[in-house]
């Protein structure tokens, strides 16, 4: 009996042993065949393995289309979906509907290795139906800054730019770094974000945005920081928390009065302290509210406005403009 | 059943403008931010007596923000009210409504147009998409009298109704397709079609109150040949009634209504249809009471519904189509199980 067992644990000992050693053979195999390749987590957390880097990819939301032409990897995108406008390039790229609308058969034809999409609109069957037609499916969907850095990387990593990608992330933060350290704020001061005007009912950037963010990093608080993300609030309200900033992101399309004309003339906002500075910022080009490299931008942008570097920029301006002059004569 | 007067008497006015007018101060003296009630007295007494005003945040909120609010809201509630019951006379149909003849619809789309085209008044900001709003509920009006025409000359009501569904289905369609090709505004069409009341400004309540005198007078005249409309259309003809020309100024009165509204408050649902009902089983059947009654009756609903709106979800606040369809769709539904019991 004994003796049986022995041999039992014997046995079990070898086959480990064999099975390990087939297991590491195979781990060896499986890392020399995927030398070119790519292995990534995507931003729900599903494993996806390229055997090269793409060739051909679709982004559908407009902020992983600027994240790719960021990591000079905007001449791989073959199909973008309906929102991407930035950069100006990307207009000449193959529209596809996004969100629920989207169009399987548009997408199929147009060959892509992967399709880069957030979770937002694509329901299981979707992702399965292209996963089906050989198209890997891979989720970006940035909800802080450090999600947006994480997309990068990821989109870096698919796209076999991970050097350009680190450099876009650390240009990021560099700028971040930069502007949270020359901002001397101490959340005292407050900024309130408007994203839809008035005549549409007043929406604005709470909590969990990177409107939010980005004022919290410039040392301002956002004074609707008690809605949770993007909600229509009350009129009123606004004029009891009297913001000492302002920022809209209304779109102007050249005609009536300008988002902060209109503003201004608002009836009962005589008194809140943003209208009376006229400390109001209109940003057009969704600096603020998109997940993309940008948003260092639109820290500047804002920066400038909350502590007043424009002012120098355009004193700056003024001291050129004679010095032209004089050389013309 | 007691007999019902035929008119809507004197007192009865004077009680329903003083719940109407109880309504109204409620709606004024309560808020998303709270001001004690000596306090709005004051800021309201100092405006009526022309003294100087004190800058104050109540001050900007009561005389800026709550009461135009207020006076858009009672309006488009009265105007809306009043549209829905005068439909329901005039189709004999419990379901009409300027949302089921398509003018709605067709107002809508008359908006959206206006933004995504920018159209724009230089002179009168945001004017466009009233003056486009109206002029598609006029132009819906007349592509759905054409065709009933067309298909039936009577204009029998079933025809009215179902062409009024088709056209509204058309015209969804025809502003998907407007959204598609204005991708760069789909933010403020976006907004737009969700409807707001917050931009309410004195201006557009005297608008509103232009369109509510012209077109209620000219409605309340037709009280009469209502009635006979709401026995039914041949029974209108053999008493004596011009029935065409009577649809067709209801219709004309009915879709400047429903303009007016559309383009300063976006589409806000269930108004005419809930309260014309409910107003019906307090007064009767009778136009020449339900007129007035409903008027008074919508303008109560809709300050009570924009009230849930603006304090519920405090800092938030509801779209009021939201807060009207919700409560309408169950009081509807409460009342005509109530009346199907008795």
């Amino acid at each position: 009996m004994l003796r049986e067992k022995k041999r039992t644990i014997l046995y079990s000992l070898g086959l480990a042993a064999c099975l390990a050693a087939g297991i590491t053979g195979l781990t060896a195999s499986a890392d020399e065949e995927n030398a070119g390749g790519v292995s990534i987590t995507d931003m729900k957390g599903r494993e996806i393995t390229l055997e090269q880097p793409a060739e051909r990819i679709v982004a559908l939301t407009a902020s992983d289309c600027e994240i790719l032409y960021a990591i000079g990897a905007g001449d791989k995108l073959v199909g973008r979906g309906t929102y991407c406008d930035y950069p100006e390039e990307v207009l000449e790229v193959p529209e596809v509907n996004s969100g629920e609308d989207m169009n399987i058969e548009e997408v199929i034809a147009l060959d892509p290795d992967v399709l880069l999409m957030s979770d937002m609109a694509q329901t299981e069957e979707q992702v399965q139906m292209l996963e089906d037609a050989g198209i890997r499916v891979v989720v970006s969907e940035a909800k802080d800054i450090e999600g947006v850095y994480t997309a990068i990387k990821m989109i870096g990593a698919l796209m076999g730019q991970d050097e350009k990608a680190a450099e876009v992330i650390d240009g990021m933060k560099d700028t971040f770094a930069q502007l949270s350290e020359k901002a001397t704020g101490d959340g005292t001061q407050t900024v309130y974000f408007e994203v839809s005007p008035l005549e549409y009912g007043l929406w604005t950037s709470g909590a969990n945005t990177f409107m939010d963010e980005i004022a919290t990093m410039l040392g301002v608080k956002n004074c609707f920081s008690d809605v949770d993300g993007w909600g229509e609030i009350s009129e009123e309200q606004v004029l009891e928390r009297n913001p000492d900033f302002i920022v809209t992101i209304t779109m102007y399309y050249g005609e009536g009065p300008t988002p902060t004309e209109e503003i201004l003339s608002r009836k009962g906002w005589e008194n809140v302290s943003a209208v009376k500075n006229q400390k109001i910022l209109n940003l057009q080009d969704d600096e603020l509210s998109r997940p993309a490299p940008r948003l260092a931008d639109g820290a500047k942008l804002l920066y400038d406005f909350i502590y007043g570097g424009t002012e120098e920029e355009s004193e700056v301006a003024t001291e050129v403009t004679p010095a032209e002059s004089v050389e013309i004569e | 059943m007691r007999k019902r007067p035929e008119h809507f008497r004197p007192i009865e006015y004077v009680m329903f403008s003083l719940v109407t007018l109880a309504v109204m101060c409620l709606c004024v003296c309560v808020g998303s931010v709270s001001i004690p009630l000596p306090e709005t007295v004051r800021v309201i007494w100092s405006a009526l007596t022309g003294q100087e005003q004190t800058s104050g945040l109540s001050n900007s909120i009561i005389l800026s923000v709550r009461l135009p609010r207020v006076f858009c809201v009672a309006l488009s509630g009265s105007a809306l009210s009043l549209a829905g019951a005068a439909m329901q006379g005039l189709l004999k149909n419990p379901l009409a409504d300027g949302s089921t003849l398509g003018v709605s619809s067709g107002a809508s789309l008359g908006a959206v147009l206006a933004i995504a085209l920018g159209v724009a008044i230089p002179w009168l900001p945001f004017s466009g998409t009233m003056v486009m709003a109206i002029l598609f509920a006029f132009l819906s009006l007349l592509v759905i009298l054409g065709l009933a025409y067309k298909l039936d000359y009577s204009l029998s009501t079933n025809t009215i109704i179902l062409i009024g569904v088709i056209y509204s289905m058309f015209m969804s369609s025809l502003m998907s397709i407007v959204i598609t090709f204005a991708a760069d505004k789909i933010q403020s069409i976006t907004f737009w079609t969700m409807g707001s009341l917050q931009n309410s400004s004195y201006k557009n309540a005297a608008i509103l109150l232009a369109a509510f005198l012209l077109c209620g007078g000219v409605l309340f005249f037709h009280a009469r040949e209502l009635n006979a409309f709401a026995v039914g259309e041949d029974n209108a003809r053999h008493v004596g009634v011009d029935v065409r020309r009577t649809k067709l100024t209801v219709l004309i009165m009915v879709s400047i209504l429903i303009g007016v509204c559309v383009s300063i408050g976006g589409t806000i649902s269930f108004v005419g249809l809930v309260t014309s009902h409910m107003v019906r089983m307090i007064v009767g059947p009778n136009h020449r009471r339900l007129l007035p009654a409903s008027a008074f009756g919508g303008a109560v609903f809709l300050l009570l519904a924009d009230l849930a709106a603006r304090i519920l979800l405090n800092p938030r606040e509801l779209p009021i189509g939201v807060v009207t369809s919700l409560v309408g769709a169950v009081v509807f539904v409460f009342i005509f199980y109530q009346t199907r019991k008795n």
